[in-house]
């Protein structure tokens, strides 16, 4: 327990970190640092863009697979870490 | 005797038959045109007819008549079988976050640790990579000018020489409505005047022709609509009452109202609550049958004004302070700031307890608001507006021509614009630009300011009438972005649509308006 609340909080306390997320693998967030009604958006949205963007890979080359998702915004970056089981959601404001 | 008898030449045959006839029935007389004494004669009949009325009988006359034939035709009808089904959104039940202790902890800790490393060198490379510098996408069609999209008008309002005197936009970005009224009237009166919406979605939208009207008995003052229900508008009149009005019924609209004295100014939040010119700032809440009750009551007076600012007059007794505008912060429900007639907005809260000393009758007992008073501007204080994007600004503009911008930190303005010599009427924060904001001046024009290109002069200026007379009020769009709706004294609303400039955000705006509220003197 105490091994998960500290690598989110090593994650979440990096320069620039708006909000950290961890969401299962039926699109259900399990551990947030935002609140509840932005975070429900933010996991099943990108629960979708991240299947998505692994089908892509997958149909170009079979024997490639997705390791990492990063969206850049007007406002900030979006990283996905994807997995069997879980998806890493981290939001970042980047310095210009 | 038988040549005697031959006739004569033709033309005298009947007269020669005659002549025959009668020397025959003389027989055998001496000669023809003797005749002899004492003879038998027989003469022809004579008649003669009947007077008697019997004989004559009844005339009669034979006519008839007959009708036009009958025009026949055939044809059918049938009647329709009717289905009726109707349609109703829901609001979306939230969900929510699943419990942590139903998962399973040691596969996510083994699933954190493989990524960690992976994210915390992709925030670094993020955090010190230039690669995006300057880089911006054009996502939608550039609209370089602002151009009016409608003109709208009543013609009876305006015939009957009535100003616009509030805008409102409804939840749903669709209708706009506007309250008629005069704003010049010093005294009473009992001019009828209207409130009028249009919704600019339907096809057929009649620039003349609003699509639901309410006829008032008095003039409105102000006019807002509900923040969800997106057919309930709440209006303020000059009377002193508040009406609250559904305008999808199109018989009666009225839902509900009140009776007050004085002129308000209305600013619903789920609640009405209203402001006025006499000192009250009362919340009103809708019960049952058309009655607003009120919920809670405060009033302003002025011992009880925080001394955070040196206030010229020293008042004596209990004098009211009136209250000209209201705006709530969109970060705290319970707080609100009110712009008065001296010119300071003072900073007040929903949940303060101090007992008002005002002897003022009211059924609810009042208290008193106020936790902060700022610096004055020159003369009353017509409008205030508090940010979207930062929980300590706000705007307000006042018949000094005047804006100012002010953060709930400190007394004094952080900065302070001229923006016309005449009085400012309206000031409206942008809901999609953090650093931009519009006003509306006496001298007919919409001034949009855009803090981020200039500071002292505006960076468009639209001129809404053509002679001068003032623009009393303005609105953003909030769902429709690119929307701005001003009415004015000629009692029109114009629609503009914003270049996109406007529009969008940039990208460091929000850190530029943090940067702005940080400049609070020490």
């Amino acid at each position: 327990m105490t091994d998960v609340e500290e690598t989110l909080k090593r994650i979440q306390s990096h320069k620039g970190v708006i909000g950290t997320m961890v969401v299962n693998a039926e699109g259900i967030p399990i551990r947030t640092t935002l609140d509840n009604s932005t975070t429900v958006q933010y996991a099943g949205l990108l629960h979708h863009l991240t299947m998505k963007a692994k089908s892509t890979v997958r149909d170009i080359d079979p024997q490639n697979d997705l390791t990492f998702l990063r969206i850049r915004s007007k406002k900030h970056e979006i990283m996905v870490a994807p997995d069997k089981e879980y998806l890493l959601i981290v939001i970042q404001n980047p310095c210009e | 005797m038988a040549t005697r008898a031959q006739p004569g030449p033709l033309s005298q045959a009947g007269s020669a038959g005659v002549a025959a006839v009668a020397t025959v029935g003389v027989a055998s007389g001496p000669g023809p045109g003797r005749p002899g004494p004492l003879q038998d004669e027989t003469l022809g009949v004579a008649s003669v007819p009947s007077q008697w009325r019997a004989v004559q009988g009844i005339r009669g006359e034979t006519k008839s008549c007959q009708t036009a034939s009958i025009a026949t035709a055939n044809a059918s009808a049938q009647a329709r079988n009717h289905v009726d089904a109707q349609v109703q959104t829901e609001a979306p039940v939230p969900v929510s976050v699943q419990p942590p202790s139903q998962y399973d902890i040691p596969r996510l800790a083994a699933f954190l640790r493989r990524v960690e490393a992976v994210v915390i060198r992709e925030l670094n490379k993020n955090w010190q990579s230039h690669a995006f510098d300057g880089f911006e996408v054009n996502w939608t069609e550039q609209q370089q000018m602002v151009s009016c999209l409608y003109t709208l008008g009543y013609p009876p309002a305006q015939a009957q020489g009535l100003h616009v005197t509030s805008i409102s936009w409804n939840s749903t970005g669709s209708v706009v409505a506007c309250a008629y009224g005069r704003l010049d009237h010093g005294d009473w009166s009992t001019l009828k005047s209207f409130v009028c919406a249009w919704n600019l979605d339907r096809r057929d939208l009649r620039p003349q022709q609003p699509s639901a009207v309410v006829e008032v008995p008095s003039a409105v003052l102000c006019l807002a609509f509900h923040p969800t229900q997106p057919s309930h508008v709440a209006g303020g009149l000059y009377s002193g009452e508040v009406l609250v009005w559904d305008l999808s019924r199109l018989e009666d609209p009225l839902l509900w109202r009140t009776g007050l004295t004085d002129d308000t100014h209305t600013d619903p939040v789920s609640q009405v609550l209203s402001v006025a010119t006499d000192g009250k700032v009362l919340l009103w809440q809708g019960i049952g049958a058309g009655q607003l009750q009120l919920t809670e009551g405060f009033a302003l007076v002025m011992q009880q004004l925080p001394r955070s600012t040196k206030l010229k007059k020293h008042p004596h007794g209990e004098t009211e302070v009136g209250a000209t505008a209201v705006a709530f912060s969109s970060f705290d429900p319970r707080l609100f700031i009110l712009g008065t007639e001296g010119g300071f907005p003072l900073k007040c809260s929903l949940a303060a307890g101090e007992a008002a000393l005002t002897r003022m009758p009211s059924s609810v007992p009042l208290r008193a608001p106020a936790q902060f008073t700022f610096s004055p501007h020159g003369g009353p204080i017509y409008s205030v507006s508090c940010s979207p994007f930062h929980r300590n600004l706000f705007l307000s503009a006042g018949t000094d021509g005047h804006v100012h911008l002010y953060s709930m930190l400190q007394a004094p303005p952080l900065t302070s614009l001229q923006l016309s010599l005449k009085y400012l009427f309206a000031v409206r924060w942008s809901p999609v630009r953090p650093l931009v904001f519009a006003a509306a001046s006496g001298k007919g024009d919409v001034q949009l300011f855009d803090l981020q290109k200039s500071s002292q002069k505006p960076t468009v200026l639209i001129k809404q009438t053509q002679d001068e007379s003032p623009v009393y009020c303005l609105e953003f769009n909030s769902q429709q972005t690119q929307l701005l709706a001003a009415g004015d004294a000629q009692g029109t609303v114009k629609v503009w649509q914003l270049s996109t400039e406007f529009t969008e955000q940039g990208p460091r705006e929000a850190e530029d308006l943090d940067c702005l509220a940080a400049e609070v003197a020490t």
